[in-house]
């Protein structure tokens, strides 16, 4: 029964991870950009959840303030920080310096506002019972497993079906020939940046709920998603939302065969074993030389 | 046309030197400086900020009763509670800031800065780290904190005998308070009539527990003991709960903050800090516990006591060095402590042993309704 538990922790933990992979993967296979302040927004939206929860908010505008928070912070930095170092010729290096001063500066800011303890939500939402012999399970394990579920079916629509995601998904191939065609790269960008960091709302809010928050969780965050990205294969959104998913099972699961200390060693011994075994993810398309 | 010259070097001579003299001169009213090497930000950053508050504090009464003769400055250090992070922060405020006196916390730092300060022979006060090992780290590395082995020795007979808790499984940290409060455990818990059912390492930057609480629920312990600090610990108290793990949590003085005693999971958590008694206390007790209130509107814990207690200590060993026109430096200030032995501070009067380390009685306090209440 050990082995369901953990397999269902890890069914849990490993949806968060990948709804944050996730955006990460879409704003970095769309723009090349590596958004290494993804989880400033991840940060900052549960933060705003909780504050909203403590003010007696109703869930859904707790969660609709997050969410907005989120995106707002997503396009203000692309716009703000990414843009103007882009049209300066900025190095890729350039701009991942500035996005972890902007990280860096999210963490403080948090911390002076919110305090620099632990915070969460108090909901019976995550209180596990037993459901069976020795299994305990909360309710919040199906919010997490189905809106992860609903965001990727919806997000799958929009990036095959919608002429916007289309647009997304060209970005990434060949961005010269959707120039060519008239389309903006810029405006892509933002949506590529409002889509990506709304996605890590919902991860936000029930990470929230379930383990809590501190001012330093978005560097913690954003290791899982840059291993979810590369496991995944780069620029595949389907591939990091499974690496995201299958690391959050691994992590878990790992422990009924080893000691707890190694639990989050496993994360990374699967991030090697790809990079050695097959560099370009499980998604990657392989590049010749 | 020879004095003429003469006169005029002199002049210049003077002239060139007139800086120097200033500075001379100005040395007598240099501040001594007082160095914090705490977390100051990260998932640790609440003590930091529980510490500095403290020695705020205490500065304010040094100033406030002219206790010295030079004024106080206070120069902080953020480690990050990383023993590197430490070690830089030691090496900056013993060479460039000339720090007279360095408070520190959290096991691994002080283990970490504790040859700087000894080759420096600068005078090191830990005020919250409980690692065991840190009494005799050096002639010049002080506790104002009962260290974890005495928390551990007030703690065991009583949730084995009172509570017929006997059964106890660890989630420890994986560094060296953790390992140390393993080490304890192992011997001083079967000592107590008790047994370690379980012992669970994690990482400092762990964040998911649910896997951790499954697999302590299979050793069906009568209790829980976690040796964590900071964030990490809510985590722990939360995720146990929230995932099926009902019985008694117990734990050490790092329990004492704020965003613990908030966390509604933290309910009937058991945890050991020093004795205070704010209201019936001495003079300098009760003075404490007024300002404080008064300056940072919230109630004191055991850190800003310890803390206060530290910079304190620096104000009556430097008192003391300077009526005898002595320099206040770390082989001075060792030698007042030794020549001293016992100091009015907060909590009463404070006993220090060879090693520098003060002596404090301790009580056990359990959470009820997010507020610590002593129970024994």
């Amino acid at each position: 029964m050990l082995f369901v538990q953990l397999l269902l922790q890890g069914l849990q933990v490993g949806a968060i991870y990948a709804l944050t992979a996730a955006g990460f993967a879409l704003i970095f296979g769309a723009t090349r950009i590596f958004h290494f302040a993804h989880g400033s927004s991840f940060a900052l939206a549960g933060y705003v959840f909780i504050f909203a929860m403590q003010a007696g908010w109703p869930w859904w505008m707790g969660g609709l303030a997050a969410t907005l928070t989120a995106t707002l912070f997503g396009i203000g930095v692309f716009w703000f920080v990414y843009r103007p170092i882009q049209r300066h010729e900025g190095s890729f290096f350039t701009v991942f310096v500035a996005a972890f001063g902007v990280g860096i500066v999210v963490q403080n800011l948090i911390g002076m506002t919110a305090g620099r303890g632990f915070a969460s939500v108090d909901t019976p939402l995550s209180r596990a019972v037993e459901v069976l012999p020795d299994v305990f399970l909360a309710q919040v394990f199906w919010v997490a497993v189905g809106v992860a579920a609903i965001l990727f079916a919806a997000l799958t629509l929009f990036l095959t079906r919608h002429n916007a995601g289309v647009a997304l998904r060209a970005l990434h191939q060949n961005p010269d020939l959707l120039r060519a065609y008239g389309l903006s790269s810029t405006r892509l960008s933002l949506l590529a940046f409002a889509l990506g960091s709304a996605l890590a709302a919902p991860a936000a809010m029930v990470t929230a709920m379930t383990s809590g928050m501190n001012e330093a969780i978005g560097h913690q965050v954003m290791l899982i998603s840059m291993a979810a990205t590369i496991v995944g294969g780069v620029g595949s959104l389907r591939g990091a939302a499974l690496a995201g998913l299958m690391l959050g099972v691994a992590e878990s699961v790992a422990l009924n065969f080893v000691d707890t200390q190694w639990a989050e060693a496993v994360s990374f011994l699967v991030l090697f074993a790809f990079i050695i075994f097959r560099p370009s993810g499980i998604f990657g398309i392989a590049q010749a030389r | 046309m020879t004095g003429f010259t003469t006169g005029r070097r002199a002049l210049l001579g003077g002239l060139a030197a007139t800086p120097f003299l200033r500075e001379a001169s100005a040395q007598g009213n240099q501040p001594y400086v007082l160095g914090t090497l705490f977390p100051m930000s990260g998932p640790n950053a609440e003590y930091g900020t529980a510490f500095t508050a403290g020695i705020q504090l205490a500065m304010q009464h040094i100033a406030a009763d002219n206790m010295l003769r030079r004024p106080l400055r206070l120069q902080a250090e953020d480690t990050q509670a990383l023993p590197q992070q430490g070690v830089i922060g030691m090496t900056k405020l013993v060479n460039v800031d000339r720090a007279n006196y360095v408070m520190v916390g959290f096991t691994a730092v002080s283990k970490a800065v504790a040859p700087v300060g000894d080759r420096a022979k600068t005078v090191m006060v830990n005020g919250g780290a409980v690692g065991p090992d840190l009494a005799g780290l050096s002639p010049f590395f002080w506790n104002v904190i009962p260290l974890a082995h005495l928390e551990t020795q007030a703690l065991l007979p009583f949730l084995v005998r009172q509570r017929n808790l006997k059964r106890i499984a660890l989630v420890y940290v994986d560094d060296p308070l953790g390992d140390a409060i393993l080490g304890i455990l192992r011997t001083a818990l079967p000592a107590a009539g008790g047994e370690l059912a379980g012992q669970f390492s994690i990482p400092r930057t762990a964040q998911q527990f649910a896997p951790v609480a499954a697999r302590i629920r299979q050793t069906r312990p009568d209790a829980v003991y976690i040796a964590s600090f900071g964030a990490q610990q809510s985590q722990i108290i939360k995720q146990l709960r929230d995932n099926g793990v009902s019985q008694p949590l117990v734990s050490y003085s790092a329990m004492n903050i704020d965003s613990v005693r908030a966390t509604a999971e933290a309910e009937g958590l058991i945890f050991t800090t020093q004795v205070t008694d704010f209201a019936g206390g001495d003079a300098v007790t009760r003075r404490f516990a007024t300002d404080f209130r008064a300056r940072f509107n919230s109630d004191p814990g055991t850190y800003q006591v310890n803390y206060y207690n530290a910079a304190r200590l620096f104000g009556l060993l430097a008192q003391s060095l300077e009526r005898e026109n002595a320099e206040v430096n770390g082989e001075n200030l060792r030698r007042a402590l030794l020549a001293g032995r016992e100091f009015d501070l907060v909590g009463g009067k404070g006993r220090f042993d060879d090693q520098g380390n003060m002596s404090a009685e301790l009580q056990i306090n359990e959470i009820r309704g997010g507020r610590s209440v002593k129970i024994g």
